[in-house]
């Protein structure tokens, strides 16, 4: 389903998603965040601090409470994650191929119930990227596109005073057709210029990871690489990288005591981080990853081989927050390129 | 069993017993499910034991699969969770979610000669594969078992291990010479250098401490036995049991799901970050 929807009437189909809340990126104190709006939805940020990931996967979820009597079994209560629906408007197209990486992780092997009763109920309204909202931008090196769909449930394109939208799924075509009356049937000249602007957009040059094919041979063979630690020198071991990033899924289970006796409290997932020490060490002290070096080594070594070697497709959309928010300037584009060059 | 991964069932602790005293203490626990049953495992696999309040651990089921009344852990306190364990008392409430990992192939050892080489609290994790060889005694052919401790103190199932005397050959050691102790006296990996076990017809499985387990490997190797013929675990930190909480991977894989269960020929290769 391909439609164009003039600008000011944006408000009036977001207004129509009244199955819905609607979070679309708004301005606050500098920093670009998904907020949940009722109208003024004015798609004209780069691309937002964080990504959208914790719709499906929030920072912070309760599994289950507990209570116990002293002398009484405990008693357990699952808390399942309640069916508000999310319509996330403006989602990035490398955002957008962060969803089916999460939706791997969470679906593999064994179903995350917490991860899908979410994100079921988020549905993603893209936005075109007609030119890089950062200089950081590399999403075409890892096999993505600036007019990528992947992940999305509906794509905007940015037409000036209008939005070419396509229906990416059937949700998507649910979400237009709860305001038909607002959207035209797009003109042989729309189509010809949204061709153009997503030819543009493509040919618009981003940063480059040199080698992505040849990436996840090139670090297997070089784990023992120097470089791991040159590199990883400066690092902090803030995390921010991983926080930030659309596809990084690590979490940490922990019990939160609200009283001791009678005892209650509750099972809680968190964002947990591999750059952390403390992510990989054993109680009796040992820690396989003990250095800087090593956490960095793993996290790149993760995206760029490990994922690729289970999933077939690697673990960063490109969106290059990693880049542009490390207080010490490691670059994952330079890292990979230099960690690969003259290997194999 | 609920749909829900991470959602412990409840089990009853139904005896506790003191393996080894003092600071690095092991104790050994029963548990019972409080309602129904509890799910069924193979020899090597792990479960994921709940203090409420305290957390979660991965602790590898040291009972034999044949046993379906109770499941047994032998756990040394060194953290917040197994701390937590060494306060229980007969009666309380754990919770327990699993099981995890792959299994020893026990299958595919029938007809051979098995060599159970274990030290300190890695007795533990290959306590179900011996038991359970020891329970299918036809189809295996002879069964040894070397195990050591620090000291005489630090040897666990002392009972059993005299009592698997009937059924297998079991040397132990102890690192250093004390009054009193009348078997071999040095490492685990000098003893099964000593007693040279022959490589014909036969598999390794050690676990221990990390370089316990690298001489053993080393020794086994010297004797004769082939990467292929030496099983042995591997342990990292773990939080989700199932794959997806992203910190025990060794390369590419997940220990939780596909290890802790390797042999030597698939171990060797992998980055050494365990």
């Amino acid at each position: 389903m391909e439609k164009i929807l003039d600008k000011k009437q944006v408000d009036a189909w977001v207004a129509a998603l009244t199955d819905w809340e609607v979070h679309a990126p708004v301005l606050e104190d500098g920093i670009w965040a998904y907020q949940p709006v009722s109208g003024a939805v004015r798609l004209n940020h780069p691309n937002t601090k964080q990504s959208p990931k914790g719709f499906a996967f929030p920072q912070r979820e309760i599994f289950f409470s507990f209570e116990q009597i002293k002398g009484e079994p405990p008693k357990l209560t699952q808390i399942m994650p309640q069916a508000a629906r999310h319509a996330v408007f403006g989602v990035r197209p490398c955002d957008g191929r962060g969803v089916p990486r999460m939706d791997k992780v969470f679906t593999d092997h064994v179903d995350d119930p917490y991860y899908n009763a979410r994100r079921k109920n988020v549905a993603y309204v893209g936005l075109a990227c007609n030119k890089p909202p950062s200089p950081n931008c590399f999403c075409l090196s890892v096999g993505g596109s600036p007019v990528s769909t992947d992940g999305l449930d509906v794509q905007l394109t940015d037409m000036g005073d209008r939005y070419f939208v396509k229906a990416v799924t059937e949700t998507g075509k649910t979400m237009m057709a709860a305001a038909s009356s607002l959207f035209a049937e797009p003109s042989a000249a729309d189509k010809k210029q949204l061709k153009q602007i997503h030819a543009d957009a493509v040919a618009h040059p981003q940063r480059k990871i040199n080698d992505p094919d040849g990436a996840p041979a090139k670090l297997e063979a070089s784990f023992d690489s120097p470089l791991w630690e040159e590199m990883a020198r400066a690092c902090i071991g803030c995390g921010i990288c991983t926080f930030l990033c659309p596809t990084c899924h690590c979490f940490d289970i922990n019990d939160e005591v609200q009283n001791k006796a009678p005892l209650k409290g509750q099972r809680v997932r968190t964002w947990d981080n591999c750059q952390f020490p403390d992510f990989t060490m054993h109680s009796s002290g040992h820690n396989p990853r003990e250095n800087t070096a090593a956490r960095l080594r793993q996290r790149v070594n993760h995206k760029f081989q490990y994922f690729h070697k289970n999933f077939g497709m690697h673990q960063c959309t490109g969106c290059g927050r990693c880049v542009s928010e490390c207080p010490v300037g490691i670059d994952i584009v330079t890292v990979v390129n230099k960690v690969t060059e003259n290997v194999g | 069993m609920s749909d829900n991964i991470y959602l412990p069932q409840l089990a009853r602790v139904a005896s506790i017993k003191e393996e080894v005293a003092g600071e690095r203490s092991i104790k050994t626990f029963r548990v019972e499910p409080v309602d129904g049953e509890l799910f069924e495992h193979q020899c090597g696999q792990c479960a994921m034991l709940s203090i409420f309040g305290r957390g979660e651990s991965m602790i590898s089921i040291a009972s034999s699969p044949l046993i379906r009344e109770y499941k047994q852990f032998s756990i040394m306190r060194v953290g917040r969770v197994s701390s937590a364990f060494h306060e229980l008392e007969v009666g309380d409430v754990v919770g327990i979610r699993g099981p995890y990992g792959n299994n020893f192939p026990i299958d595919d050892w029938r007809g051979k000669n098995l060599i159970f080489i274990g030290g300190g609290c890695g007795l533990a994790p290959i306590w179900p594969v011996i038991t359970t060889a020891v329970a299918q005694r036809d189809n295996f052919k002879n069964i040894t078992v070397f195990y050591g401790g620090r000291s005489p103190r630090d040897i666990m199932y002392r009972a059993e291990l005299d009592k698997l005397r009937d059924a297998a050959d079991v040397h132990l050691s102890v690192d250093k010479a004390e009054e009193g102790w009348d078997s071999y006296c040095g490492f685990v990996p000098a003893n099964v250098m000593d007693k040279a076990p022959s490589p014909s017809n036969a598999i390794a499985i050690t676990c221990g401490p990390p370089i316990m387990i690298k001489f053993v490997i080393q020794n086994l190797r010297q004797i004769g036995f082939t990467d292929e013929q030496i099983y042995t675990t591997i342990e990292n930190k773990m939080k989700c049991g199932v794959g997806k909480c992203g910190r025990c991977n060794v390369g590419k894989d997940y220990v939780c799901v596909k290890g802790p269960v390797y042999s030597w020929a698939e171990l060797k290769d992998l980055p050494e970050e365990y």
